[in-house]
């Protein structure tokens, strides 16, 4: 059985019954329609239809629907004005009877003294042992599916007490009252710039600090060669002018050497241009740290702590716009890190990867710009 | 079958003869039992749910049944009038033209069958718009009934 050709297309019925408001549209309305053209369909084939026309078969649900509706609202009249809220056969039968003598129906003249002789009973009787059984074709679930609301939680389950006395707490609670009343949206802090920038300094500094230990670190595990005397003053450093903006990408970019930074090792070619100071070159100063992330987490790193050289070697910095060194990377790391993580440097898996890349970030600069250091 | 017996005890119209009345009863009484046996083509999930929405309340599942027998009924009488509607027009038709009954042999049901069929129970079809179709009970005091 299949629906036949038609060039009429598909409507919706909803759109036709604007007279009967009841029959709104709803979730369970149109499910209920589609249970009932289906229905009607396999009725229609047992009487002996092969297909139907779309707008015929919907018509005749519709139909269907109504004629449903229709006869539970006559029996129920009939069981109120009867004095009951319960409908009972004898109601439906009525209901029956009162269709069926718009229809004409044998035996419908003759007033039934019993109801049990009404013509339409009869005919009902008729029918269900002459038609054939034809059951539903599918399995239809129990609905309109009742879905469980979320009820306002009362006082009592709110573990609130009600404000006034008169109120039972077994009530819905009242909503809060930041729902019906201006509040602030934020808490409203005290902003101190000159605190917020000494917190910021002291924060670099911090940084600068475990920086400098780290590469005296390094230094140490080399066997470090006599470090000369810094030509900076150290203290010189910490006295940062801090940006005036929170932001680190849009802060003003230091100057040569006004931040503590790692030392660019230069390789052994600029070191024979040097002014005199001592060197170490890239390779030797970087070894131990090479090997030491090689062998896994240091332990060396606790011993060396406490023969870490005061000062360190002095290093010649040339910065050219738009070149990558070594100190800018650690620049921003610093930065992004923040004060709390340099205490633990030392200790941590994830950190010997950071290191590990960082000397192998070192090792390829020097290889590839070899060439333009030596125009420093 | 207790059930049943006070039911009609509270609707029951006086009848002269109890003897018919006793065998009225069983004859309903036998023909509500049988209707369990018959599993009536529409289900009973829908009957239940748009009966519940007119307000016809009733925990007897054999009413339910037998509403839905009786849409059943009425249904089928309505396609078997625009059924032979529908053969009448293929006669009709295969008088004129031989050539045509092969084609022909497939019962469609048609809106316009439909509608003539439906004017026998009073149901008149209008059309509104090309789109749109409607479908009212008139003539019809007590289907129309809200």
């Amino acid at each position: 059985m299949s629906d036949g050709g038609n060039e009429e297309s598909a409507r919706e019925i909803d759109n036709v019954i604007d007279i009967n408001p009841a029959i709104s549209r709803s979730g369970a309305n149109e499910f209920g329609r589609a249970i009932a053209k289906i229905a009607v369909a396999q009725i229609c084939e047992s009487v002996g239809f092969e297909s139907f026309n779309e707008s015929a078969l919907e018509s005749l649900s519709d139909i269907a629907v109504r004629y449903l509706c229709d006869l539970g609202k006559t029996a129920s009249s009939y069981a109120n004005s009867a004095g009951r809220t319960e409908c009972n056969v004898f109601d439906i039968i009525q209901g029956m009877e009162d269709f069926g003598l718009l229809r004409g129906v044998l035996g419908a003249s003759e007033a039934p003294n019993c109801v049990i002789e009404s013509g339409a009973l009869r005919e009902i009787m008729d029918y269900v042992e002459s038609a054939q059984e034809i059951p539903f074709a599918q399995p239809v679930p129990q609905f309109p599916v009742v879905r469980a609301r979320k009820l306002i939680p009362s006082f009592l389950q709110m573990g609130e007490t009600p404000e006034f006395k008169q109120i039972p707490d077994w009530l819905p609670a009242f909503p809060d009252p930041h729902t019906y009343r201006h509040s602030p949206v934020w808490n409203e802090r005290v902003t101190d710039p000159r605190a917020d920038k000494i917190e910021l300094a002291r924060q670099r500094r911090k940084a600068e600090r475990s920086l400098l230990s780290l590469q005296q670190r390094l230094v140490c595990n080399g066997d470090v060669i006599a470090s000369t005397s810094t030509t900076e003053p150290h203290d010189s450093r910490l006295e940062m002018q801090p940006n005036a903006s929170e932001n680190p990408f849009l802060a003003k970019p230091l100057q040569a050497g006004e931040k503590d930074v790692s030392p660019v090792i230069l390789p052994d070619t600029v070191r024979n241009q040097a002014d005199g100071e001592n060197h170490i070159s890239l390779l030797e100063a970087f070894a131990p740290a090479i090997e030491a992330m090689k062998d896994g987490p240091s332990e060396s790193g606790h011993d060396v702590e406490k023969t870490l050289p005061d000062k360190r070697p002095a290093v010649c910095l040339e910065f050219k716009t738009g070149k990558k060194v070594l100190g800018d990377l650690l620049d921003l790391r610093l930065r992004n890190r923040g004060s709390g993580r340099t205490a633990s440097w030392f200790g941590h898996n994830d950190e010997k990867d950071d290191k590990k890349r960082r000397a192998e970030f070192i090792l390829r600069q020097s290889m590839e710009n070899q060439q333009e250091l030596t125009q420093l | 079958m207790n059930a049943t017996s006070q039911q009609q005890g509270q609707g029951q119209q006086q009848h002269p003869n109890i003897e018919g009345r006793h065998d009225d009863d069983a004859a309903l009484s036998e023909f509500l039992a049988s209707l369990m046996d018959y599993t009536p083509t529409i289900p009973d999930e829908l009957v239940e749910h748009y009966l519940a929405k007119s307000g016809f309340q009733c925990p007897d599942v054999r009413l339910v049944r037998l509403v839905a027998v009786a849409t059943q009924k009425f249904i089928a009488d309505v396609a078997t009038d625009a059924l032979q509607q529908c053969k009448a027009r293929q006669s009709a038709v295969i008088k004129d033209k031989r050539e045509k009954q092969q084609k022909d042999k497939r019962l469609i049901l048609t809106m316009e069958d439909l509608s003539r069929a439906l004017h026998e129970v009073n149901i008149k079809i209008v059309l509104i718009s090309d789109n749109i179709q409607k479908s009212s009970f008139q003539d019809d005091p007590i289907v129309m009934m809200k």
